[in-house]
């Protein structure tokens, strides 16, 4: 599912415009099912950036929780 | 008593000139007068003589001249009858010792500000954290002890280099002048601090050494100095990067305080934290908005709009052909009705005829049209008559003799045509 070298921002632009084009209407079926096809593969792109960032900040959380069991300063 | 005055008087005139040396415990200028008034005291016992010269004398030999500077003066001791007081009356004034020392430092302070050493622009930055301090004092002094201490106080991990110099006499100058030469040459030294105690004027001279002062300035690593008490200043604290007041002023100025520290660190990093875990909730809920839009979180409506949208058009089609056929229908009982109203058939069901020659299946409508012995073809609402023709009547009546019945001559003769018509 990594699309290339998709940033999140590029991802989630992209995903905002396939959004709006569905809700407009207008296009054939097979546009619009290839349009839900790519919305889905974008989502799934901006869910795996969140769920990497949101990761590394519980890593970053735990780290910390423990290195503050540890006293950093003597005295 | 003007005699005793007189007395005196003439004896002390008859003292002649003298040098006597003195610290200056006071110096007195009155405003708008040449007069100065000088009260001279011995160094090491407690005694004093005043002096009164003038300004020209004064500027002449000691124009700057303060209190506790040692001068020699060349004075006869003079009496004044008016107050019956003792003075020296001195026409020459010289610095001596510290005071003539104190002028020249006065002198090389113009010098070095002259030429640039104090200028804040040429002043270098202190390091933040120091990986390490070299630290030019005297042995076991107080200010090694201050200083050591009240870094350690605000930053406990604070490592040293101490190089224990005489901070007074001689050897002073030449051994901190070798001291700050190591210590820049070091490079693991940050910053050099300059340490001495409280002294008496003397004590510190040193520290106002012009040798001193250049070395100072050519280091290439910041110097902090810190010499005697707030209110010394000996010349190489101008020229210094940095000035402590004293020993233990010191620590603020070369180390950050570990707890002022860890707390901004603590606040930095909360905020920190609040933005990025701000940041990523705002975008998470960002993107759960996008998915459970109708369009991508049930995708079948892509497929169940077109799904109704057929079932509504075949609905409609469906609809409208209905409404066609029931016209149609509708149609063809009227045209039936219309149809079944030409029909000849209602004109012979009321007792009508229709009367045709056998031979060629031609209407009759006059009985001029037929001879005896015609065989005619009567038709009825019930079946059909061969009749043959007996006789020719008059044509006072449209009727068919060979049918007559009495009936026909009431039978309009056009409706019985437009019906044969009809069905011809």
């Amino acid at each position: 599912m990594t699309e290339g070298e998709l940033s999140y921002e590029d991802a989630r632009a992209e995903l905002a415009t396939v959004v709006e084009r569905l809700e407009a209407g207008g296009t054939t079926l097979e546009e619009s099912l290839a349009l839900w096809e790519r919305g889905e593969t974008l989502a799934a792109i901006c869910q795996q950036w969140l769920d990497a960032a949101r990761g590394r900040l519980d890593e970053a959380r735990e780290r910390r929780t423990k290195a503050e069991d540890v006293p950093t300063a003597e005295g | 008593m003007r005699v005793v005055s007189q007395k005196i008087g003439g004896w002390i005139a008859r003292l002649g000139w003298i040098w006597v040396d003195g610290q200056v415990a006071q110096i007195t200028r009155r405003p708008g007068s040449t007069v100065v008034f000088i009260t001279l005291r011995d160094p090491s016992a407690d005694l004093s003589l005043s002096v009164t010269t003038n300004r020209d004398v004064l500027d002449l030999g000691a124009p700057e001249l303060t209190d506790g500077a040692r001068i020699v003066v060349h004075a006869k001791p003079d009496f004044h009858p008016a107050r019956g007081t003792l003075s020296l009356r001195a026409d020459e004034v010289r610095l001596v010792g510290l005071g003539e020392l104190l002028a020249r430092l006065e002198h090389l302070k113009k010098l070095l500000a002259a030429e640039g050493l104090f200028d804040p622009q040429r002043k270098r930055r202190l390091p933040f954290l120091p990986s390490r301090i070299g630290l030019i004092t005297g042995r076991a002094s107080a200010a090694e002890r201050d200083v050591r201490m009240n870094t350690g106080r605000r930053w406990p991990g604070v490592d040293f280099r101490v190089i224990n110099v005489a901070v007074q006499g001689t050897a002073a100058v030449p051994q901190m002048i070798d001291a700050i030469a190591v210590l820049d040459t070091d490079p693991t030294i940050d910053v050099i601090v300059l340490a001495r105690g409280g002294g008496s004027t003397e004590d510190l001279l040193p520290f106002s050494d012009e040798a001193l002062c250049r070395a100072v300035f050519a280091c290439r690593t910041p110097v902090v100095s810190a010499i005697g008490h707030e209110t010394d200043t000996p010349l190489v604290d101008f020229v210094a990067d940095a000035r402590a007041s004293t020993p233990t002023d010191v620590a603020k100025r070369i180390v950050p305080d570990l707890r002022d520290e860890i707390r901004l660190i603590g606040q930095a990093r909360a905020r920190m934290w609040r933005r990025v875990t701000g940041l990523l909730e705002r975008e998470e809920a960002g993107l759960q908005a996008l998915r459970s839009r109708p369009v991508l979180a049930r995708p079948e409506v892509i497929i169940d709009a077109r799904t109704a949208d057929v079932t509504s058009l075949a609905a409609r089609s469906a609809r409208s052909f209905g409404h066609r056929l029931d016209g149609a229908a509708a149609d063809l009982v009227h045209t039936t009705a219309r149809l079944r109203g030409l029909s000849p058939k209602a004109t012979l069901d009321r007792g009508y005829a229709i009367v045709q020659r056998a031979e060629d299946g031609r209407l009759v409508r006059a009985a001029r049209a037929v001879t005896p012995g015609d065989r005619l073809r009567v038709r009825l609402a019930d079946g059909e008559l061969a009749a043959t023709v007996a006789d020719e009547q008059a044509p006072t009546s449209d009727g068919a003799a060979g049918v007559g019945r009495g009936r026909s001559e009431r039978t309009p003769n056009g409706r019985a045509r437009s019906a044969a018509r009809s069905k011809g």
